[in-house]
């Protein structure tokens, strides 16, 4: 910079900065009061339990104590006679204990039925918009992102797979009773749950998802402004 | 003493801004077109009206704010500055409206990463978001991946001799062509090509798979723009651990690899020098460390004893090293087991495989190779001095697209760097600290943004505490325009606040 300039006073400097930051708010109402008509009250999932403790900043106790290095791993003495009913998080924060074990568990299909030699791949996920809970954009209960496990399915319990659930489209509810593998000897994958029985639990569904009425609007509005504005400044480049 | 800035330096700065948000919205046709084909139309109202939106902005600032000053070096790093904590802002809309973001700092924050290519996310059940905004994502990753200040202005700009700087201030150091608009073509044909080929053989890929083959296109395209500009956002929420195929990971490494080469080094390749592979000091540096940190991995995991056989061991450990060095961030196993499953020293490699990074002049982040090896050769210097009888005169060389003789002041800037990148990390995991979280989760997530490492081990989430999500957005601009064009921004605040004249 040089000296000889006029600096700008430093409260028109404010004032513009105050501008921006209220051009910057009026964004965001605008995006916000834009948003897709939610209805209006409520969860539409069902009241997520509250967990005992925080994984993130806790050590969940496990049966069996997670592997550090230089110690040998220890193997599960008493394992429940019947199948335990899971959850991915409680897969994820004890994988050894769970590790061969016999387990049910309940999610949404999604993404895609992959098929192979050895099975058909997909993804089960339990988070509450997958299980029984309504998937997003349907409604504004935020709760965490995604949870599920992969699963290989045998190739007959695949074919009975009606919905897929992704975008615009809530997948089947499976139940199914598998062995949680930590690491697959056969295939290689990681945390995975080998399928020997599935039950439906809910049939997938196309999604309803909600309009908002005035977006196209105001959309048409701003694209015609943005087109005058171009003209308008195209003409005054060539003027100059 | 500090200078106030004039309404000259202020309508350079702003033009050059608007600028880059008129490209944004240019850019938005992209994801709009995504959108109608897949018949998502209330998001293609959102990209069409905030297209509009940047348009207008842009083009109301070229009739007002055109100046006869000339862009300096402080003009254009504080644009770039400007430039990347605005952009978001207007990449933020769409996803804020397309219902699944809780806030929209939250899609402010998913702006960015994008952007930055960092990979961590705060999306809420991506595994059912629209084509269209998920595409949006990888887009942004492609558009910051190249650089979105330079292709903006190359586009857009004439008088290229000044956009020199611009390119500077966006974390990029070698100039490969003697025109910088010369150079920003080459790094769009670069990522064109790549795309196209990259593009393919990821379809072909998870086709095989078992994707239906348009669906796979889909997928082969996203994958591809979040491995290549090392970028690490996936279509489904379980990453490449979706596709269950070993042959997309292979793929993948490859397109990571490529992807945290410097355009520097692919120009040489691209001329046929084969040879620079292997004697750039860079490529070495990454190399070697590439393959100490898979082998402290696996005597981790091996005494951890996570894997039983070598194959998943070396499957696993291979491509989470690589997606940590290349700073993509892509993950083949779910983020919680790498505490609850990888013992201790295996998710202590991806931390400091993420802190190194990639190669200068790449789309990926870190401290970068070549300060590293600038830094260890200095070393190897000064030890060779101490060893050597005192009239002895040890020079030190280096190799980048020739022979160089190390300069002290080059290992002094490097090592200066070196301490910002280690500030830069510790600041993020202090603050990590400070909400109660561990140490060592801590570390991985802060790493991870301010890297663009993007690998996550489940902290960043859409309930994690604000003030953290604020940081990880500074961390992640920081780092990825390397510091000094955010001290330039700071600098103009100041001078402002502080200026005598």
């Amino acid at each position: 910079m040089s000296p000889e300039r006029t600096p700008v006073p430093r409260l028109t400097v404010t004032g513009y900065a105050l501008v921006g930051l209220l051009l910057l708010i009026g964004l965001i109402a605008l995006s916000d009061a834009l948003r897709l008509e939610h209805p209006a009250t409520g969860p539409l999932t069902p009241e997520v339990a509250e967990e005992d403790i925080d994984p993130l900043r806790e050590e969940v106790p496990c049966p069996v104590a997670a592997g550090r290095e230089g110690t040998d791993r220890e193997q599960a003495t008493t394992l429940p006679a019947l199948p335990q009913e899971v959850t991915s998080n409680q897969l994820y924060d004890c994988p050894q204990f769970y590790d061969g074990q016999t387990i049910l568990y309940t999610g949404e299909v999604v993404g895609a039925l992959l098929a192979r030699d050895h099975g058909v791949w997909s993804q089960l996920n339990d988070d509450v918009y997958g299980d029984v809970g309504a998937p997003l954009p349907t409604h504004r209960d935020f709760r965490g992102g995604n949870a599920g496990v992969g699963v290989l399915l045998p190739a007959d319990i695949a074919a009975t797979v009606g919905v897929v659930g992704g975008p615009g489209f809530h997948g089947d509810v499976l139940r199914v009773t598998g062995r949680f593998q930590r690491v697959d000897e056969a295939t290689g994958e990681v945390a995975i749950i080998r399928v020997a029985s599935a039950e439906l639990v809910q049939e997938g569904r196309a999604l309803e998802v909600p309009d908002s009425p005035a977006r196209p609007v105001v959309a048409s509005i701003a694209a015609l402004i943005a087109l005058a504005v171009t003209v308008v400044e195209r003409r005054s480049r060539t003027r100059r | 003493m500090l200078f106030r800035p004039d309404a000259g330096d202020f309508r350079l700065i702003l033009l050059y801004t608007a600028r880059v948000v008129f490209g944004i919205g240019l850019a938005m046709v992209v994801p709009l077109l995504v959108c109608l084909a897949y018949g998502e139309v209330m998001d293609a109202w959102s990209f069409l009206l905030t297209g509009s939106i940047a348009v207008t902005v842009g083009r109301l600032a070229e009739m007002r704010l055109q100046t006869r000053r000339q862009l300096d070096a402080s003009h254009a790093l504080a644009a770039v500055a400007l430039a990347w904590l605005t952009a978001p802002v207007f990449a933020g809309v769409p996803l804020f409206m397309s219902g699944h973001y809780a806030s929209f700092l939250d899609a402010y924050f998913e702006g960015m990463s994008g952007f930055a290519t960092i990979g961590l996310t705060l999306a809420n059940d991506l595994d059912h978001m629209a084509r269209g905004v998920n595409f949006w994502r990888h887009f942004m990753q492609f558009i910051g991946g190249q650089g979105i200040v330079v292709i903006v202005l190359t586009a857009f700009s004439s008088g290229a001799a000044r956009l020199g700087v611009l390119y500077t201030g966006e974390g990029r150091e070698d100039v490969i062509l003697p025109n910088i608009v010369r150079t920003a073509r080459f790094i769009w044909r670069v990522a064109l090509i790549y795309s196209l080929i990259g593009t393919g053989l990821l379809w072909v890929s998870v086709v095989a798979a078992g994707l239906p083959v348009l669906d796979g296109l889909y997928h082969a395209g996203n994958l591809f723009m979040a491995a290549f500009d090392t970028g690490g956002f996936a279509t489904q929420s379980t990453s490449v651990a979706f596709y269950r195929s070993q042959a997309v990971e292979v793929v993948l490494m490859v397109i990571m690899t490529a992807g945290a080469f410097s355009f520097a080094l692919h120009y040489q390749l691209w001329q046929g020098r084969r040879d620079v592979l292997v004697r750039n000091t860079e490529t070495r540096t990454i190399a070697v460390s590439t393959l100490v940190m898979l082998g402290i991995m696996a005597i981790g995991l091996v005494r951890t004893g996570t894997f039983d056989a070598f194959g998943p061991l070396y499957r696993h450990a291979l491509f989470n090293t690589i997606s940590a060095h290349t700073t993509t961030g892509l993950g083949t196993v779910p983020g919680r087991m790498f505490v609850t499953d990888w013992g201790a020293l295996a998710p202590g490699v991806l931390v400091a495989a993420m802190a190194i990074g990639g190669m200068a002049g790449s789309t990926a982040g870190g401290i970068k190779g070549i300060r590293l090896g600038l830094i260890l050769k200095g070393l190897r210097s000064d030890i060779r001095k101490v060893l050597l009888p005192e009239n002895a005169v040890v020079i030190e060389t280096y190799h980048t697209s020739s022979r160089q003789i190390l300069r002290a002041s080059q290992v002094r800037d490097a090592a200066l760097f070196l301490l910002l990148w280690l500030v830069l990390y510790l600041s993020g995991a202090l603050l990590g600290l400070f909400y109660g979280y561990p140490l060592e989760l801590s570390l991985f997530e802060s790493t991870a943004a301010a890297s663009s490492g993007g690998l996550s081990i489940g902290m960043v989430r859409p309930d994690l505490e604000t003030p953290l999500k604020v940081a990880y957005i500074l961390q992640m601009v920081v780092g990825r325009l390397e510091f000094i064009s955010i001290f330039a921004l700071v600098g103009y605040v100041m001078s402002v606040v502080r200026g005598k004249v």
